[in-house]
């Protein structure tokens, strides 16, 4: 079963992730700030980081930064999922080395699909 | 609905309630207590002429009150999702107002993110007019970052924090409330490097280098082309500090931008600067 860390602050976005992905076979873990996601990746090593770029104690991007120089995730892809305007998004999400970009709010229906493609289950 | 100073609130229900502010806003940017403790003491945020909208025991909206010498700021305004279109933003800035004009300032400043447009009609018909618009800018770590080889430096020499709060000082264009000298002198560990190029253009950039984030980057261009000098600066800077994601706020729309760019910053957003002077008592 493949896992995937959701790095997010804000709990009905949280939970809303969750639901939608709830009848798929994943693991999903949460950080609900940057210092714990960082901590959380290094310890799980899921396959995939899902990372909302405003969060309350370090910038997602700073976060991005770190885990892309971890040796041991350098292939974890990293998929920004932010309410930042789609074309800020999108430049962030490159700037940054993020592996894509889902802007807010998440378009239930496409989100599984969309996971499942940056899993390589596609 | 009763206006409450925020300083009878802790930091934890604070950021609680402006995080609460900010999760349909156009930027997200929540905070924590350590971010909104550094925020207050950096830009001189007073809590007690600060307020928070209260309807019995639920907080509605807050805003705060920065002040130095002859100017107040108004900052972090914003309503709950439960209190919007009840008047509750006009009453917060009546009150945000009226403490300006207590405190008998000249000038009462602040920004708006550009694209808010709610927020700018409330400061219009508040009597706020825009000054400039103001860039924030990230920069993307580069572990290969290295000098262009078409750039021939002569030297480049190191300053420490006190070097630093020096040159800050000598800046011809007036900065912005985030970046005046006031809210340097509140940042530890400020470090400076001044840039000679061989052809006798100058610069310096003071900056603060944590261990994830280079921020507070400032440059000045004393001698030569403002956007080449300030691309020269940058380029000594992150080839120094090549791991380190960067963030500088509030620079001015000016030719240095362009060398910013040039160094690899890219534009997150922008904000419009606003003022209105105080009535004359």
């Amino acid at each position: 079963m493949k896992t995937i860390l959701q790095i997010e602050d804000n709990l009905a976005n949280k939970l809303l992730i969750e639901r939608v992905l709830e009848p798929h076979p994943y693991r999903l873990l949460h950080a609900a700030d940057g210092e714990t996601g960082v901590s959380l990746a290094l310890e799980e090593k899921p396959d995939l980081i899902l990372i909302d770029m405003g969060l309350p104690d370090i910038d997602g991007q700073t976060v991005v930064t770190l885990l892309k120089q971890i040796p041991d995730l350098e292939n974890v892809p990293i998929v920004a999922v932010t309410a930042w305007p789609a074309e800020t998004a999108e430049k962030m999400a490159r700037q940054y080395g993020c592996d894509g970009c889902i802007t807010k709010p998440i378009d239930v229906r496409q989100f599984p699909s969309q996971i499942a493609a940056f899993l390589g289950n596609e | 609905m009763k206006l409450v100073p925020a300083s009878e609130f802790s930091f934890e229900q604070l950021v609680d309630a402006y995080n609460q502010t900010r999760v349909d806003y156009v930027v997200p940017m929540p905070m924590n207590v350590a971010r909104l403790q550094e925020y207050t003491r950096v830009y001189d945020v007073n809590l007690s002429r600060s307020t928070v909208a209260m309807n019995g025991e639920v907080m509605l909206g807050l805003g705060m009150l920065g002040i130095r010498d002859g100017r107040t700021w108004i900052t972090r305004l914003g309503v709950l999702p439960n209190g919007r279109r009840q008047g509750v933003g006009q009453a917060i800035m009546d009150e945000l107002l009226e403490q300006s004009f207590a405190l008998h300032t000249s000038t009462i400043w602040l920004e708006v993110i550009k694209g808010n447009t709610p927020a700018h009609k409330l400061f219009c018909k508040n009597g706020f007019t825009e000054t400039r618009e103001l860039i924030v800018a990230r920069r993307a770590p580069n572990l290969k970052a290295e000098i262009p080889d078409d750039l021939r430096i002569k030297s480049v020499t190191p300053l420490d924090h006190e070097d630093a709060l020096m040159l800050l000082s000598h800046r011809r264009k007036r900065p912005n409330w985030l970046n005046e000298i006031e809210s340097f002198y509140h940042v530890k560990n400020l470090s400076a490097l001044v840039v000679e190029l061989i052809d006798g253009a100058r610069g310096w950039v003071t900056y603060h280098a944590g261990l994830l984030q280079l921020t507070r980057v400032s440059v000045e261009v004393t001698v030569g082309d403002p956007a080449e000098v300030t691309a020269a600066v940058l380029h000594v800077l992150h080839q120094r500090h090549k791991r380190q994601d960067t963030i500088t706020e509030n620079l001015l729309d000016d030719a240095a931008w362009e060398g910013f760019k040039a160094a690899g910053y890219f534009e997150a957003f922008r904000r419009i600067e606003m003022k209105r002077p105080a009535p004359e008592s």
